[in-house]
């Protein structure tokens, strides 16, 4: 156990000698994985202190413990649906489309994203960005390489987000997934097929401190459950800086239980299960 | 003011549904109920609370500010934080004794958020979910009730709570009602 004072002695040094700012973090959750990380590393937070300030690979080590990496294939489907049955359909006219999944981790929302694309005849004309902070999950990411095992149980989103429309239930989908991933059971591996391979860029970002990556105004940015992380000041400032890496009307899809509160919530205009950006 | 929080696992459904059935409109404090649940039952699981209980039920949204009156229940697959600021964050990190949402979590914080001013009570279930925040919230002088063994479908979890700490009470489903009902700051 410790106090909440060694916790900002912790936060002071990732800043000073990482330049990572966890200080406007939600502080339960933050505490939580710092609990964890001492817990797996046996020791307590001054140890853990000392040690970041004077082993700067510990140090990168820390902050991708601390970061949280959740994520599913088609998470919450019906958000998916929603993106093929009215979102996407609206961008066809469009030469290019320019997509930014804001802390991406292993990229299983990529490739989901990537399927919608394909499946909507758009992924020819769709640039694909991903960033996360922490670089072993972009990695994963790259790879497009998954334990089977591991997303075995959300196989039922793909059904459900690729075959259903809750728009028009005599209308089903019938595209067996094995269109779009190889499956080797014997050796624990579903890897996605390679020409959904290499068409998305990855790049280190860190969404506290860093500008928008690639410079350029998205269609559609994806940031689901990252901003839970944050504490509402924090949270308020990304909103910001969505608001201007978006074209007019563009859209920002946050998981289903996050919700744009403060100055920004009057700039964005809810629209079902995603939000728009509106004109000021 | 006062906070109920209230953790249950297998066997604990019934018992919550008539605790917020016998509950009045006027209650007013706020709940937080964390509960275990099938991962593939993601939705409907409000509805079915809702059905019986004069309290507005919500599976809130993160940084939602906390109402007297209100029901909060963990949404399905995220942990249920209470902030020191009185609102509700969540977080979709490892599950803790097999569970998102644990049980521990939500406790844990309520108990630091809410010091004395929190009343903890954990019902029927399946593992040791909860044991250790019915410890942290007695510690940090709240009251905590353990639903009596006996009357638990599955009395792993209240066993667990039992063990460790030396809670105020160990009532009956009946008993937690009247207790509720009668909870005046």
């Amino acid at each position: 156990m410790f106090e909440e004072r060694d916790i900002h002695e912790l936060i002071r040094a990732l800043r000073d000698c990482g330049n990572y700012d966890f200080s406007n973090y939600s502080l339960k959750s933050f505490m939580r994985r710092v609990e964890k990380l001492l817990y797996d590393n046996k020791m307590d937070i001054y140890a853990l202190t000392n040690a970041i300030k004077i082993d700067r690979v510990f140090l990168e080590q820390v902050v991708r413990d601390i970061t949280v990496n959740t994520t599913e294939i088609f998470r919450d489907p019906s958000v998916w649906q929603a993106m093929k049955y009215r979102l996407l359909p609206k961008l066809h006219s469009q030469k290019e489309i320019n997509i930014w999944h804001a802390g991406c981790s292993i990229g299983m929302e990529v490739y989901s994203m990537e399927i919608m694309l394909y499946e909507a005849g758009l992924l020819d004309k769709t640039n694909i960005y991903a960033t996360d902070i922490n670089t072993d999950v972009l990695k994963t990411a790259e790879n497009g390489t998954y334990s089977l095992r591991n997303v075995k149980e959300y196989l039922d989103n793909y059904n459900k987000a690729l075959c259903v429309n809750p728009y028009n239930f005599e209308e089903r989908g019938t595209t067996p997934i094995s269109k779009y991933v190889d499956m080797d059971e014997r050796h624990d591996v579903m890897r996605m097929k390679p020409y959904l391979l290499n068409k998305a860029t990855f790049k280190k970002h860190n969404l506290v401190s860093d500008p928008n990556p690639f410079g350029i105004k998205y269609d559609i940015i994806l940031c689901r459950n990252v901003l839970i992380y944050f504490n509402q000041t924090l949270q308020s400032k990304i909103f910001g800086d969505f608001w201007n890496s978006l074209v007019d009307d563009g859209t920002l899809v946050l998981g289903i239980h996050e919700s744009i509160l403060g100055p920004w919530a009057g700039k964005y205009e809810k629209k079902g299960l995603m939000y728009s950006k509106k004109q000021l | 003011m006062l906070n109920v929080v209230i953790g249950g696992s297998a066997g604990s459904f019934q018992t919550v549904t008539n605790i917020l059935a016998s509950l009045p409109k006027t209650f007013p404090f706020p709940m937080f109920l964390c509960l275990h649940r099938l991962k593939y039952v993601r939705t409907g699981f409000v509805e079915a609370l809702e059905l019986k209980s004069s309290l507005p039920i919500h599976e809130p949204q993160d940084k939602t500010p906390i109402l007297p009156g209100h029901v909060y229940l963990a949404p399905a697959n995220y942990h249920m934080y209470i902030d020191p600021g009185n609102t509700i964050s969540l977080s979709t990190e490892e599950v803790v004794n097999h569970s998102r949402p644990s049980i521990d979590i939500t406790f844990a914080s309520a108990a630091q958020a809410f010091g004395s001013k929190c009343v903890g009570v954990l019902l029927s279930g399946a593992n040791k979910d909860g044991a250790l925040g019915i410890k942290l919230m007695k510690d940090m002088g709240g009251t905590v009730i353990v639903q009596s063994p006996d009357e638990c479908q599955v009395k792993t979890m209240t066993m667990a709570a039992i063990k460790i700490t030396d809670v105020d009470f160990v009532f009956q489903s009946q008993q937690i009602i009247n207790y509720l009902q009668n909870l005046k700051e």
